[in-house]
């Protein structure tokens, strides 16, 4: 099943924010002094007065005739390490991001100590996403001069980027008037501060955006990341600070809308939503939004008519086809979601999730040889991509390759090590393997699950396994704890009430087995047509 | 003094033999011409279990499942076979469903039923024109045999879509259709297996019809596998509710489905079997259903049920999901006295193995048996406890085939077409593959559906017969080394039905105690030999036998001195006045 892109994000105030950072470092730097002395120097030499010439183009925001002049100058000095990282700059304001990247990386040859172009190139590499690169390069800065804030506000931005949250926290705080300049920055560490559990200082941070400069529009800034990490409250405190009057009220409200719906005020959200269709604001974002609200209050029909709206409103959106592609395979309507995913596929062939959309169906309808070949080829544009290889592995169990579903998961845990998923497909294609005994697999089952559960406590098929596991070992108790666990984390799972209800059967507590029968009954799918059926079963089409 | 009167091994027209075979069929060995020179036409296969003697047995009728490419899920569901002996001759015939012609899938001749008489000789004779069972006027599916009347002949219940039908065994190799009169039309339903058992133990036979899915051919379901026309899933289908009939006495039926509570109970019912679950003397039911919960009805003794599927953990598998249950048996596989259930399932749901565990909840031993691991790829339907080598431990006997030949276009490792199951019980309760000595037709692929087990050639070894979907069925010769002995009870009932559903038989041999149940239904839609064989082990042929028999009304009869290697007929002991 592809991960259903439920709406997190309000805007996309966030990517214009990190360009402006980028162009804000740029540009201080080109204000320093010893840019502006260049200028008056060795005017003689050809090559020296194209680069003249492109600086003051350059300062004069004529960037194309800039370009030129200092392309010019390269031409005649080739080697020339100012006028190489000169060139990049003007090419990185003009977001040339990868050949300015090479300029700089050729100039720090020449010149490797010219920090200048270094934190240029760090900047560079962090708007490209090689963070690791760029983590590389201003070490090496501050190591040379551990004062340079410049450097650290970015080893700090790169950090947050790459996961390394605690570094993140550190360099930020150290720097707090810059990152009191850059709003991208302010997002940066209150992200890393949610991520180090740092919830107050988080949103004591995004407070300060909507109190800062920005004013209206960093209060939404704010609200977006607060929704994006799930501090709902924050986020609609920040949303109801926005006057009503402002310019971009929509997205506030939009915003707004995004985060009832995470907090399960569905009404309230479909009501937001469908106001802004009345004022002209329909977009594919709203109504994909509007699609999922429908789904939460069991209006499947009505969110399968509204993702479609979607589609057809803006079709150059994929999301807009992976959310109604997901929603058609969980209602088991599978012949409109091929017809869909080929669609996707067809229109989005550089998408490893279009491929592992239409992956899905084909597994769900056991075409696993054909499933094989669709993940496949997601995995040879995403090698990444956690679905596509759980995917892969499901597609080559059902089609008989045992052997080759264990390489594949087992590669993928050494690749991401603590990654819960893998692991717990895993144990589950080793519970099969033991069933049909091979009891060797019993034990490696039960380390992967206890591993899983360790990495993601949330997980409930960890929790869901490890009990059915105790239970059949007679260890009911232990089995009773697991199963509660699985109840409490997925509380709409009839399975989990199934053998919860077992469990307590077993540990002559009756009336809590009746109890958890009657929630089986009521959230597994029922005998009606379309309902969960055995394998190599085939559904009518529609 | 009890009354029984044993039966000879093999009754033959030819004396001589009979004389000669009673003499060496208390040594345990079968001997006579007809086996010699059968012995030595098999003599190259004579480490075979079972050997296929269709031909040879003079049965040349095909089923017609009415294959269209408008694939109505019914052509992939039927038929049944029935071992019964018509004329009480003492040798079993064999009765065969067909299946019908449906909209597009027409037949060049006329579909009908066979009813095969046993000629004694190896040979089988059609005689379902005479006597009246070869046409019907619906799509059949299975069948059910007991003497509803008690007269000392075995009826017919043939099971179909849109309704079902009762022929009565006029008792001069005739029948007559007296669905109408009885009240047992089951009208506008899609009736699968059935059973004869006595529900409120008045000695007369009551009727259990499971019903399949709401159906029709002016359906337009369409389903496809890779863009290839297909079966559509079973739970693209609502399920129907059980019928009982209750049996009047006179003829006549009453449906007490409401009354009974099985009105209720919706689902995709396919197999169905009566045995005493709780032993309290009243017979149960379980019923197996696909993608529904199964159940297991107990008879509340009031002309109730009350399903306790759930609570007993049958209902569905470990993970809460309904299975795709088709054929049940029940059996005491693990020799506590106890009946277990084998339920077969489809591909990757593992044919399950539950066991009994007395007050507490059914003990699920699919896998510790190794019976997930050994129909993992298989698509089952008949199944039935055999003793195929009379050791006392139960074997089991399963015929598959999966329902859509594009299979094999998005599987490796399922075929459409599967070969039947011989499967060893070790003792512990765990089963061991026989295929490779089990005989070619183990080794061979069928789209396999009846199943039926019966002693046709009366040798004290369990012979079986399967259906196929579109084509010959199959009669199979237990042809196993006579290593072990063995015992055989045809119980007539008195003020019990006389056909004795519902009796519970626990033999006494050798330390060992071996439990069986005359029970109504079983396998699916199939019907089997009324004797119960009992497979006894290396027990000599000296050695004296106890038995007891707890008949369906709940009297009890003690039987001692009893030999090996024979037939008994036992008829119930009236109560003294």
């Amino acid at each position: 099943m592809p991960n259903l892109s439920v709406p997190r994000k309000c805007t996309k105030l966030a990517a214009a924010a990190g360009l402006n950072f980028l162009l804000a470092l740029i540009c201080q730097a080109s204000g320093s002094p010893s840019f502006v002395s260049f200028l008056t120097e060795k005017q003689n030499d050809p090559a020296e007065a194209h680069l003249q010439q492109g600086l003051r183009l350059a300062q004069a925001g004529e960037l194309q005739s800039a370009e030129g002049e200092l392309r010019t100058a390269v031409r005649l000095k080739p080697d020339n390490a100012e006028f190489l990282s000169s060139l990049a700059t003007v090419l990185a304001i003009e977001e040339k991001f990868d050949e300015s990247t090479s300029l700089f990386e050729k100039a720090l040859k020449s010149g490797p100590s010219d920090l200048r172009s270094r934190r240029h190139l760090a900047a560079n590499l962090w708007q490209l996403r090689r963070y690791a690169e760029a983590k590389q390069n201003l070490i090496i800065i501050l190591k040379v001069d551990p004062a340079d804030s410049q450097a650290k506000l970015l080893l700090g931005m790169v950090s947050e980027k790459s996961g390394d949250h605690a570094t993140a926290v550190t360099m930020l705080e150290s720097v707090p008037d810059l990152v009191r300049r850059q709003p991208e920055a302010v997002v940066a560490l209150a992200k890393s501060y949610y991520r180090t559990g740092e919830r107050i200082k988080a949103a004591d941070s995004l407070r300060a955006l909507a109190n800062g400069p920005l004013k209206a529009q960093g209060a939404l800034l704010g609200a977006q990341v607060a929704c994006d990490m799930q501090d709902y409250e924050t986020a609609e405190t920040l949303l109801s600070a926005i006057p009503a009057e402002f310019s971009d009220a929509a997205a506030a409200r939009y915003c707004l809308a995004v985060v009832k719906f995470h907090t399960k005020q569905y009404q309230q959200s479909e009501q937001i939503l469908q106001r802004l269709i009345s004022a002209g604001q329909k977009n594919g974002e709203i109504l994909r939004l509007l699609g999922w609200c429908y789904h939460k209050t069991n209006r499947d029909e009505d969110a399968i008519r509204t993702f479609r709206d979607a589609v057809e409103l803006n079709p150059t959106d994929e999301r807009n086809f992976l959310d109604l592609g997901g929603l058609l395979l969980e209602q088991r309507k599978f012949a409109a979601a091929l017809e869909l995913a080929n669609r996707s596929v067809n229109a989005f062939p550089a998408s490893a999730d279009a491929l592992v959309l239409l992956g899905s169906i084909e597994l769900a309808t056991e075409r696993f040889t054909d499933a094989l070949k669709t993940y496949s080829r997601s995995l040879s544009l995403d090698l990444n991509n956690a679905e596509g290889i759980l995917g892969l592995a499901r597609a080559q169990a059902g089609a008989g390759m045992g052997d080759h579903a264990r390489r594949t998961l087992d590669e993928a845990i050494r690749r991401f090590p603590g990654r819960a998923p893998f692991e717990v497909e895993l144990a589950l294609l080793l519970l099969k393997e033991s069933e049909n005994g091979d009891s060797n697999s019993q034990t490696r089952t039960e380390e992967l699950l206890q591993a899983a559960a360790k990495h993601d406590p949330t997980l409930a098929e960890a929790q869901f396994q490890l009990g059915e596991l105790a239970l059949r070992r007679g260890q009911t108790a232990l089995a009773i704890v697991h199963l509660e666990n699985a109840v409490r984390i997925s509380p709409e799972s009839a399975r989990a009430h199934f053998a919860l209800a077992r469990g307590y059967r077993r540990a002559g507590r009756a009336e809590e087995a009746e109890k958890e029968t009657v929630l089986f009954e009521k959230f597994k799918k029922g005998d009606a047509p379309g309902a969960t059926s055995s394998p190599s079963n085939v559904p009518p089409n529609e | 003094m009890s009354e029984h009167r044993s039966t000879d091994g093999c009754r033959s027209v030819v004396r001589a033999v009979a004389r000669c075979f009673l003499a060496t069929v208390l040594s345990g060995t079968c001997f006579n011409p007809l086996c010699d020179s059968e012995a030595q036409r098999v003599a190259p296969e004579a480490r075979q279990i079972f050997m296929d003697v269709t031909d040879q047995a003079g049965i040349t009728w095909r089923r017609f499942a009415g294959e269209s490419p408008d694939r109505f899920l019914i052509e992939t569901m039927g038929g049944g076979a029935a071992f019964l002996d018509l004329d009480g001759d003492g040798l079993l015939d064999i009765f065969f469903v067909n299946g019908g012609e449906t909209p597009r899938g027409k037949s060049s001749s006329p579909v009908r039923n066979a009813l095969y008489r046993n000629l004694g000789n190896g040979k089988f004779e059609d005689l379902a024109a005479k006597a009246g069972v070869d046409r019907i006027g619906f799509y059949g599916m299975g069948v059910a045999v007991a003497d509803f009347d008690n007269d000392g002949f075995p009826d017919l219940y043939v099971t179909g879509f849109p309704f079902s039908a009762l022929f009565h065994n006029n008792r001069d190799g005739t029948f007559t259709d007296v669905t109408e009169q009885a009240g047992v039309k089951n009208a506008e339903r899609w009736a699968a297996s059935a059973a004869w058992f006595d529900f409120d133990r008045d000695g007369l036979l009551d009727l259990v019809v499971t019903n399949y899915a709401q159906f029709s051919f002016a359906d337009e379901k369409k389903c496809e596998i890779g863009g290839v026309r297909a079966y559509c899933a079973q739970t693209s289908y609502i399920g129907m509710p059980l019928t009982l009939f209750h049996n009047e006495g006179n003829g006549r039926f009453t449906d007490v489905s409401v009354h009974s509570g099985m009105a209720k109970l919706v689902g995709r019912a396919l197999g169905v079997v009566a045995v005493d679950v709780n032993e309290d003397g009243w017979t149960d039911l379980f019923v197996a259903r696909d993608a529904s919960a199964n159940l297991l009805l107990i008879n509340q003794k009031d002309g109730t049920f009350q399903d306790v599927g759930s609570e007993a953990e049958v209902a569905y598998d470990a993970a809460g999901v309904a299975k795709a249950g088709m054929g049940v048996d029940a059996g005491d596989v693990n020799e506590d006295g106890r009946p277990d259930f084998v339920v077969t399932n489809f591909n990757d749901q593992y044919h399950s193995l539950l066991v009994g565990a007395g007050s507490g909840p059914y003990d699920d031993q699919t896998v510790a048996s190794g019976l997930a691991r050994l129909t993992k790829k298989f698509v089952g339907w008949g199944a039935h406890y055999i003793d195929f080598d009379n050791d006392g431990n139960l074997d089991l006997l399963i015929v598959n085939g999966h329902i859509n030949q594009a299979i094999e276009s998005t599987r490796m490792d399922v075929k459409y077409k599967q070969p039947p199951l011989l499967l060893r019980n070790d003792g512990n309760t765990a089963f061991r593959d026989m295929r490779e000595r089990a005989g070619k037709v183990f080794q061979s692929n069928y789209s396999a559906r009846g199943l039926a087990i019966g002693d046709w050639n009366n040798d004290g070894r369990a012979d079986a017969v399967f259906t196929c979907l579109n084509g010959p069925p199959v009669l199979l010769k237990n042809i196993s080394e006579p290593e072990n002995s063995w015992i055989g009870f045809e119980l007539q009932g008195t003020t019990s039905n006389r056909d004795a559903i519902g009796a519970k038989i626990t033999i006494e041999a050798d330390r060992r105690r071996l439990v069986r149940w005359m029970t109504g239904g079983s396998s699916y839609l199939s019907s089997h030999d009324k004797r119960v064989l009992v497979g006894l082990g290396p027990v000599s042929a000296s050695s004296n036998l106890r038995a007891e028999i707890r008949w369906p009304n709940g009297n009890v009869q003690r039987l001692t001195e009893l030999k090996p290697n024979r037939y008994y007929h036992v008829v119930e002991a009236r109560p003294a006045p």
